[in-house]
Order: C-alpha cells, then sequence, then structure tokens
C-alpha cells in the first residue's frame, strides 16, 4: 500500500483547494484495500485490505518546530485480521478480505474496533505497551525459565521504559451468524450493541456475548425463487439506538425502529424515489442498487449512493430524496460496456464531512468528487501521484462527455475503469480526507488558511 | 432488430456472468447474481416481445400452427428470428433426448401454476420436430418452477432454505428422474436422498456448487447458502448443441434434465421457445462443451 498524504485541501469552493502533500511513504503492502475508516477523534486511520490486513495510521501530534508536516499520518499499527477460511460443509472458501471496519468510541488508554469479512466479525484490541518489567524472578531476560531451587533472594520487578509497542489482540470472535455475504457492521449509540448485515438478514450483538444474536431483520423469502432484493447496506442512527436503515439492491430505504417490534420486517419508513420512466433500460434496475447509506453525523439526514448518483434523504421525507448530485452521468450511454466489464457491479461508498455540509464519493479513473451542500458546487480531483506535485493544489478535472475536447479534459472513453475509488473517508472534524485508489492510499489535508 | 440483437448479446453476457460466477472465490454473490438475473430477464422480455413478423423462414413446417400468445408463446420467438433453423440442426438432434426431456417438464408445473404446462403441451402439438420441444422444455425448467416444492420426496419444506445461486435457481425439478440427481452432486451438494451415487465425472466438473440443493435441504439442519446450480442454464444452453456433438442419448438426456430453474426472479409462466436463440449463441457450444 503505498500512502500519500500532505497539506493542501481546503473547502469545496472555489476558493480552495486541495492537495497533495511532500513527503510520501512507501509500504509494501500489495492487496487491494477494501475498506477505510477514521476513528471517533480522529487520530486513528484504519484500512483493510483483501488479504485480511488491518493497518492503523495514527495521526502525529503536531510539531511546531515542522509545521510542514502538520499532523500526518504514520503506520500505527498492522495486524492480521482475518485469514482465508474453507467451509468443508458447504465446500466453499471464506474470503479473508475485510470488508468493512468500524472503529468503538473510546473508552479508556485501548481502542477498539470491529473488522468483518464475509462471515465472521472480530473486535480488536489495541493497545500501546511503552514500558517493560525486568528483574522476574523465575525468568531470565531472555525468557528462560530459572531453578527455582537455585533462587536465593527475591527481587521486585521494576518498570522499564522501551520503545512503544502496539499490540493488536482479537478481544471477541462473533461467528457463524450469517449465512449470507456480511456487508455491514454498524455500531449503535448506545455502545453496547452493533449490527451485522448479510444479504438477506440483519443481526443485532451485544459487544460482549459471541454466541448469540439477535435476528431483527428477515427479508429471505419463503420460496427464494420468488427472491427480488438483497439488502445492500445497514446502519443505526447515530443518536437514537432504536433505529436502524437498510438500504436494498431495489433502490429503496428502509428505516426501522426496533421498539416496535422484536422483528423489523416491517419498516417503519420506507423510502424510495420513483423511477423516471424515460431513462429506463436494461439496467435499470441494477444502476439503481444501492451501493452505500450513511446517516449525517446530524441524524437529520441520511445519503444513498446507487451507481450514477448520490442522494441526500431527510428522515422525514419518505417520497423523494431532497438532493440527488451526479456522480459520473457520462457512463449511463456506456452501461452495456461496464455490464459486460463488471464495472456496473461495483460498490461505491460515500462519505460525509464533519459539519455535514459536504459530500464525498468515488468514481473511475482514480477520480472522486466532492459536493458541496451549501453552496451547491462540486468538484472533481484524482488521486493520483503523477499527477499531483508535493505542496500543490489539486487540480480539479473534468470530463468530456462528448463533442469536442477541451484541453485538460479527459473524454469518457480514455477513462480507466480499472482505477476505481471505492472506499474514501472523511476526519468527523478536520478537512482530511483518506482515498483509497486500489491499493494505494492518499491521504489529503487541508491546506493551511 | 438492434434490440434484439442487444437483447441477445446481453443474454449471451447474462449467462456467461452466471457460468463464471461459479468458480469465484469466496462463493457465488448473492446480490450480483440476482441483478444479472434480472438483466438477463428484462433482456429477455425484450427479445420476446419485440416482435418482427415475416423474418421468420416461410414454409417452416411448424411455424402457422403456432399458437399466438404474447410473450409466452412458442410461435412468438420463431416468428421473430431472421434465420430459419438449419435443417441439420433438425436432423441431427438426437430422437431419445426430446423424448425423455419432455416428461420431465410435465413434472416439473405443479401447484397450481398452469402456465408453464399450457405452452408445453401446446408447443409440443405444433412445433416442428421435437427439438422445439426440448428446448422448450429445458427452458421451462429453466423459467418456471416456482412450483417445483410441491410433492417430491419430502423435500419441500426444506427446500426453501436452500438458496440459489440466483434466484429461483436452486430448485431441482422434482419431476426429474432419480438418476440425474447425482449429475450434479458435486462436493458443494450434499447428495439427495435416495439418489444413486452415479456421476459421470465431466458432468460434475461442469456442474457444482448446489446441484441437489433442494434434496438436500431435506437432509440439513441449518441452512445454507445454497448456490443452485444456475450453470445448469448455461448446460440447457449447451445441451442443443453438445448433443448434436455427443453420440450418446444418455448422455444428452442426463445433461439436460438435471437442470434446475434458471436465474429468475419471481416470475411466473415465462415461457418462450429459446431453439433459435440456443442454435444462435454459437459461441456458446464451444465454450459449453468444451467443459
Amino acid at each position: 500500500m503505498l500512502v500519500c498524504q500532505g497539506p493542501g485541501i481546503g473547502s469545496v469552493t472555489h476558493k480552495s483547494t486541495w492537495a497533495l502533500g511532500a513527503r510520501t511513504k512507501k509500504w509494501l503492502l500489495a492487496d487491494v484495500i477494501s475498506t477505510v475508516e477514521f476513528s471517533h477523534s480522529g487520530d486513528l486511520l484504519a484500512t483493510g485490505d483483501k488479504g485480511g490486513r488491518v493497518v492503523i495510521f495514527q495521526r502525529e501530534q503536531e510539531n511546531k518546530s515542522r509545521p510542514h508536516s502538520r499532523g500526518e499520518y504514520n503506520v500505527y499499527s498492522t495486524f492480521q485480521s482475518h485469514e482465508p477460511e474453507f467451509d468443508y460443509l458447504k465446500s466453499l472458501e471464506i474470503e479473508e478480505k475485510i470488508n468493512k471496519i468500524r472503529w468503538l468510541p473510546q473508552q479508556g488508554a485501548a481502542r477498539f474496533l470491529l473488522s468483518t469479512n464475509d462471515k465472521t466479525i472480530k473486535l480488536w484490541k489495541i493497545s500501546e505497551r511503552d514500558k517493560r518489567a525486568e528483574g522476574y524472578n523465575l525468568k531470565d531476560e531472555d525468557g528462560r525459565l530459572r531453578d527455582p531451587l537455585r533462587i536465593t533472594a527475591l527481587r521486585v520487578p521494576i518498570l522499564k521504559p522501551m520503545d512503544l509497542m502496539v499490540e493488536a489482540s482479537p478481544r471477541r470472535i462473533f461467528a457463524n451468524a450469517h449465512t449470507y455475504h456480511i456487508n455491514s457492521i454498524s455500531v449503535n449509540s448506545d455502545h453496547e450493541t452493533y449490527l451485522s448485515a448479510d444479504d438477506l438478514r440483519i443481526n443485532l450483538w451485544h459487544l460482549e456475548i459471541t454466541d448469540r444474536s439477535f435476528n431483527i431483520v428477515d427479508i429471505k423469502p419463503a420460496n427464494m425463487e420468488e427472491l427480488t432484493e438483497v439488502i445492500t447496506a445497514a446502519e443505526f442512527h447515530p443518536h437514537q439506538c432504536n433505529v436502524l436503515v437498510y438500504s436494498s439492491s431495489k433502490g429503496t430505504i428502509r428505516l426501522c425502529d426496533m421498539r416496535s417490534s422484536a422483528l423489523c420486517d416491517r419498516h417503519s419508513k420506507f423510502f424510495e424515489e420513483p423511477e423516471d420512466p424515460s431513462s429506463r433500460s436494461f439496467f435499470s434496475e441494477i444502476i439503481s442498487s444501492v451501493s452505500d447509506v450513511k446517516f449525517s453525523h446530524s441524524g437529520r439526514y441520511m445519503m444513498t449512493r446507487d451507481y450514477l448518483s448520490v442522494k441526500v434523504w431527510d428522515l422525514n421525507m419518505e417520497s423523494r430524496p431532497v438532493e440527488t448530485h451526479q456522480v459520473h452521468e457520462y457512463l449511463r450511454s456506456k452501461l452495456c460496456s461496464l455490464y459486460e466489464n463488471d464495472c456496473i457491479f461495483d460498490k461505491f461508498e460515500c462519505c460525509w464531512n464533519g459539519s455535514d455540509s459536504a459530500i464525498m464519493t468515488g468514481s473511475y479513473n482514480n477520480f472522486f468528487r466532492m459536493f458541496d451542500r451549501t453552496t451547491w458546487r462540486d468538484v472533481t480531483l484524482e488521486a493520483s501521484r503523477e499527477n499531483s506535485k508535493p505542496r500543490a493544489s489539486l487540480k480539479p478535472r473534468r470530463v468530456c462527455a462528448g463533442g469536442k475536447r477541451k484541453k485538460d479534459e479527459v473524454s469518457v472513453d480514455s477513462l480507466d475503469f480499472s482505477k476505481k475509488i471505492l472506499h474514501t473517508a472523511w476526519h468527523p472534524v478536520e478537512n482530511i480526507i483518506a482515498v483509497a485508489a486500489t491499493n494505494n492510499l492518499y491521504i489529503f489535508q487541508d491546506k493551511a488558511n | 432488430m438492434e434490440f434484439k440483437l442487444e437483447a441477445h448479446r446481453i443474454v449471451s453476457i447474462s449467462l456467461g456472468k452466471i457460468y463464471n460466477s461459479r468458480a469465484q472465490r469466496g462463493g457465488i454473490k448473492l446480490h450480483k447474481n440476482l441483478l444479472v438475473s434480472l438483466v438477463l430477464r428484462s433482456a429477455r422480455q425484450v427479445y420476446l416481445s419485440d416482435p418482427c413478423p415475416g423474418l421468420y423462414l416461410a414454409g417452416h413446417p411448424g411455424a402457422p400452427a403456432l399458437p399466438q400468445q404474447p410473450g409466452e408463446s412458442v410461435a412468438g420467438p420463431p416468428a421473430c428470428w431472421g434465420e430459419p433453423p438449419p435443417p441439420a440442426a433438425c436432423a441431427a438432434w438426437p430422437e431419445p433426448e426430446p423424448q425423455l426431456e419432455l416428461p420431465a417438464v410435465l413434472e416439473v408445473p405443479r401447484a397450481g401454476d398452469a402456465e408453464p404446462a399450457a405452452p408445453v403441451t401446446g408447443a409440443g402439438d405444433t412445433l416442428q420436430g421435437r427439438e422445439a420441444e426440448a428446448a422448450e422444455a429445458a427452458w421451462c425448467r429453466v423459467e418456471g418452477p416456482r412450483e417445483t416444492a410441491v410433492g417430491g420426496a419430502g423435500v419441500p419444506a426444506g427446500g426453501s432454505d436452500v438458496f440459489p445461486q440466483g434466484p429461483g435457481a436452486a430448485r431441482r425439478p422434482w419431476g426429474c428422474p432419480p438418476g440425474d440427481e447425482d449429475k450434479t452432486s458435486v462436493p458443494a451438494d450434499r447428495p439427495a436422498p435416495g439418489s444413486t451415487p452415479l456421476k459421470k465425472p465431466r458432468r460434475n466438473s461442469e456442474e457444482q456448487s448446489g446441484g441437489a440443493a433442494a434434496a438436500a435441504a431435506a437432509a440439513q439442519e441449518e441452512e445454507e447458502m445454497e448456490t443452485g446450480n444456475v450453470a445448469n442454464l448455461i448446460s440447457i444452453f449447451g445441451s442443443s448443441f453438445s448433443g448434436l456433438l455427443r453420440k450418446s442419448p444418455g448422455g444428452g438426456r442426463e445433461e439436460a434434465e438435471g437442470e434446475e430453474s434458471g436465474p429468475e426472479a419471481a416470475e411466473p409462466g415465462q415461457i418462450c421457445c429459446d431453439k433459435p436463440v440456443l442454435r444462435d449463441i454459437n459461441p456458446w457450444s464451444t465454450a459449453i462443451v468444451a467443459f
């Protein structure tokens, strides 16, 4: 994984700029990044990859003597979260790819996160150790046991400082609760429970209890041949611990209230935008499938990502979204090709900034898009080392949909669809973003204003 | 006409995706296969409902007598295709094959879903040769069996637990003679109760993952992500070609009959005769036979 970071991003207006920083660090992980998540305070950034590894970056403390390295992110911990498994009963391999990472709110010195692959969720404790004990009685410094009969005197071990060591240990393993592939996990605002969602079911867990979970949503039809939609994403409300939403492959979002009944098969609210009949095609159903749903920090809105657009919904209005932002509408005429090369199945994520004034999502050709909800401006930026000079601002990119291509525009046909940005994350407070481009991680920061 | 070509192409691509999804690491993805099946259905609807009268070879014995039921008629599709069925193909269709396929299909529609049955029988009367019946039968099996749950080996209760590779896939036609249950039994599948373990290695390699879905469901206590054998759908299409190449009628029969419903979402009674489609999907013949 290559990490590129540096100063130079601003708010999403024409006056501000995003820039790539001067220093880059090369990491030799070759795997594709599959999830990116800031911790609640933003000082830690976790990434998961297809190889089942989790890499956590920590923001450096700001150092007045080195003003240019304002809070860069350095590797803090690396560990293997999931291993490939084989289900002998079904003769299926279980991929070790990390589908989602979610941080728990910090309580104490240690940090906790949940990471999940297709079948198993694990709670990891990440703790620092900067002291070690020396002077044991029963063993030598190198660990060899001493013969108790030869000990003639006792001493009290003393703690001595050591180089900081970050340890990750699995504290809970939540397994065997999902028949289908887990696509989402979400920690509840009560800090005690969390949900995990697969294609057809959502389960509620208690963080302390691993041997059972409660099924709260089940959309599996009695006759599987009648299956028409699957769950694509689910999330708890940021403040109301009884409320959750889940999105479906049909482009609908259901809000459920766990107080109403134990099994939330019947939704409390149903969000669906009527389809525009004029844009119907073979692929209408595919492109309407929601790939990600995220509540705003305020809890008043939620955002959904389908293949071509991002929609912001007011939780009080189910009939249609309050905002629709086109991410790459120029792809609408290319849907057949995108179907052939499987790109139409790409699941893009989306994220809010800390103040809910801007949203961000990825696209192809290593482009990512930001939409400012207050000024209604949007920008396309590229996560690429070649095109980013150190400390220079990121230049907005433009895609030419047709006709004469202007200078600096990229034509649709020259887009590289293998370079896709599916996972992005925005610092919970500051204007720092993490963009995963295949196996490279880019971290952009706000230019000092 | 371009719509039909486009639809045809999309059908081919979709089938290819479903077929390739068997080999995916981590098991078959339900979401993707559901979406592919929806596209497949849309494309097929367009393909079948786009009328192009007059292009079908006039004078073909069976054509004029076909009943005209929009969308579901056997007659519809043949009337639309521009190519007449090559005489060679008709002649080369192994005689026993369609005969054996037909009973399986007739047993498939059950439990009140009479739609699939009607076109089948209607087709039997009017279609030229047996090939159309066979293909129709195969297609019915691919499309139809919402209804397969009833009867059959006491499995239906458990059958619902079986997760098809695509929606509607995994349900085995209960009418299939037990013999063909084996052919789709592979490591992933539990052997159907009562089925004899006669496995043709060639078929096994071709059809993995969930062939014995419903049968297996009876034996299982927990659910399982049974990703039914949608590859059989490919085999259905393949059988029309490999039947030409295979010498033994028995092999052809096994191939065609082990099929389960295709990756269709719930859409009862969508029957069509895709025989000409099958013929047209020439690249598939080599690809499928190669397996």
